[in-house]
């Protein structure tokens, strides 16, 4: 356990000279590929180019999520409230790019099924799960970055809601939904090559974007709470 | 050229919102920096040394979590 820690933290250390440079090229290969090198589809035109900000969003905020969760389990099992900050940095992220699925979506919506919002199970479901952790992440900004109490109900919130994700994944599958169906990972149809290369220049994108973000984010959150302890310390001296 | 607008829009309120975040968020974290210093060079003041030369964020965990040393962070997705 120890030996991953310290393998953990160096890659940690590392992440302010990969991140963003890996996050850099691949935005811009993938913009590149999405607008120019990927063939454009008979049926929906030029907006079906939005997939390949759409669905790496979608994924990279699952993972944003599941990380939430994973962050949340650990801060009650070891109690240590960088866990706390690390399941906050992830699920602002996280919400950010669920704003930004939803947005995208709405707007590729318009023009394909004529309207920008459905109360389709897909979305539904994700409109849910924006919900859940924009209530865990005003839950937990109303407390102090300290208060071990409200860490201990928002974790166990935010472990509950990552229950949505599985339900949002299998929507278009158990109900009959507006939504297309998946097509990544289908063999028929397939989704040609070149828009399969382009989609995975995607994933790699907001997955390096998404993760850069969640340890700035993270940063932000413990520099939030060391003010938090300084404060209680400069109080305690002052009134000693 | 068909509905080239939405995916204009859709790419245009993805960077403008990332470009939103990022900015919101740097203000956030200058802002709790200078309060850290501030905050530091009080407590030196009261202790009657001079100030220490400001904390990186990396230290921030080791007063939250009341460890006297900078320990592993977690790591991210």
């Amino acid at each position: 356990m120890s030996a991953l820690a310290t393998l953990l933290a160096r890659v940690y250390e590392w992440r302010w000279v990969v991140l963003p440079p890996v996050a850099g090229v691949a935005m811009m290969a993938m913009i590149v590929g999405a607008l120019v090198a990927a063939p454009r589809e008979i049926i929906e035109g030029e907006v079906q180019r939005l997939m390949y900000l759409h669905v790496p969003s979608a994924v990279t905020m699952y993972a944003a999520f599941g990380f939430t969760a994973f962050a949340s389990v650990m801060f009650l099992w070891k109690r240590d409230m960088r866990w706390d900050a690390a399941a906050r940095g992830s699920a602002v992220v996280g919400v950010f790019l669920c704003g930004m699925v939803l947005a995208t979506g709405a707007i590729w919506g318009k023009p394909i099924w004529g309207v920008y919002w459905s109360w389709d199970a897909r979305l539904t479901t994700t409109l849910i799960l924006f919900l859940i952790y924009s209530a865990y992440l005003l839950a937990r900004s109303v407390a102090g970055p300290l208060d071990e109490q409200a860490a201990r109900f928002a974790a166990i919130f935010a472990i509950i809601g990552v229950a949505d994700i599985p339900i949002i994944q299998m929507s278009v599958r158990w109900w009959r939904t507006l939504h297309p169906q998946p097509i990544v990972f289908q063999t028929n149809p397939a989704l040609p090559g070149e828009m399969l290369i382009v989609l995975l220049i995607g994933f790699i994108a907001i997955f390096a974007l998404a993760t850069w973000l969640i340890s700035l984010q993270t940063d932000t959150e413990r520099a939030a709470q060391r003010v938090h302890a300084l404060r209680a310390e400069v109080d305690h001296r002052e009134i000693a | 050229m068909e509905n080239i607008e939405y995916l204009f829009a859709g790419f245009a309120v993805f960077w403008g919102g990332l470009f939103v975040y990022l900015l919101t968020l740097q203000a956030r974290l200058r802002s709790l920096h200078r309060e850290i210093e501030r905050l530091e060079e009080r407590l030196a003041e009261s202790e009657g040394k001079p100030a220490p030369r400001s904390r990186t964020v990396g230290n921030a965990s080791s007063a939250a979590s009341g460890s006297a040393e900078p320990s592993a962070p977690p790591a991210n997705s």
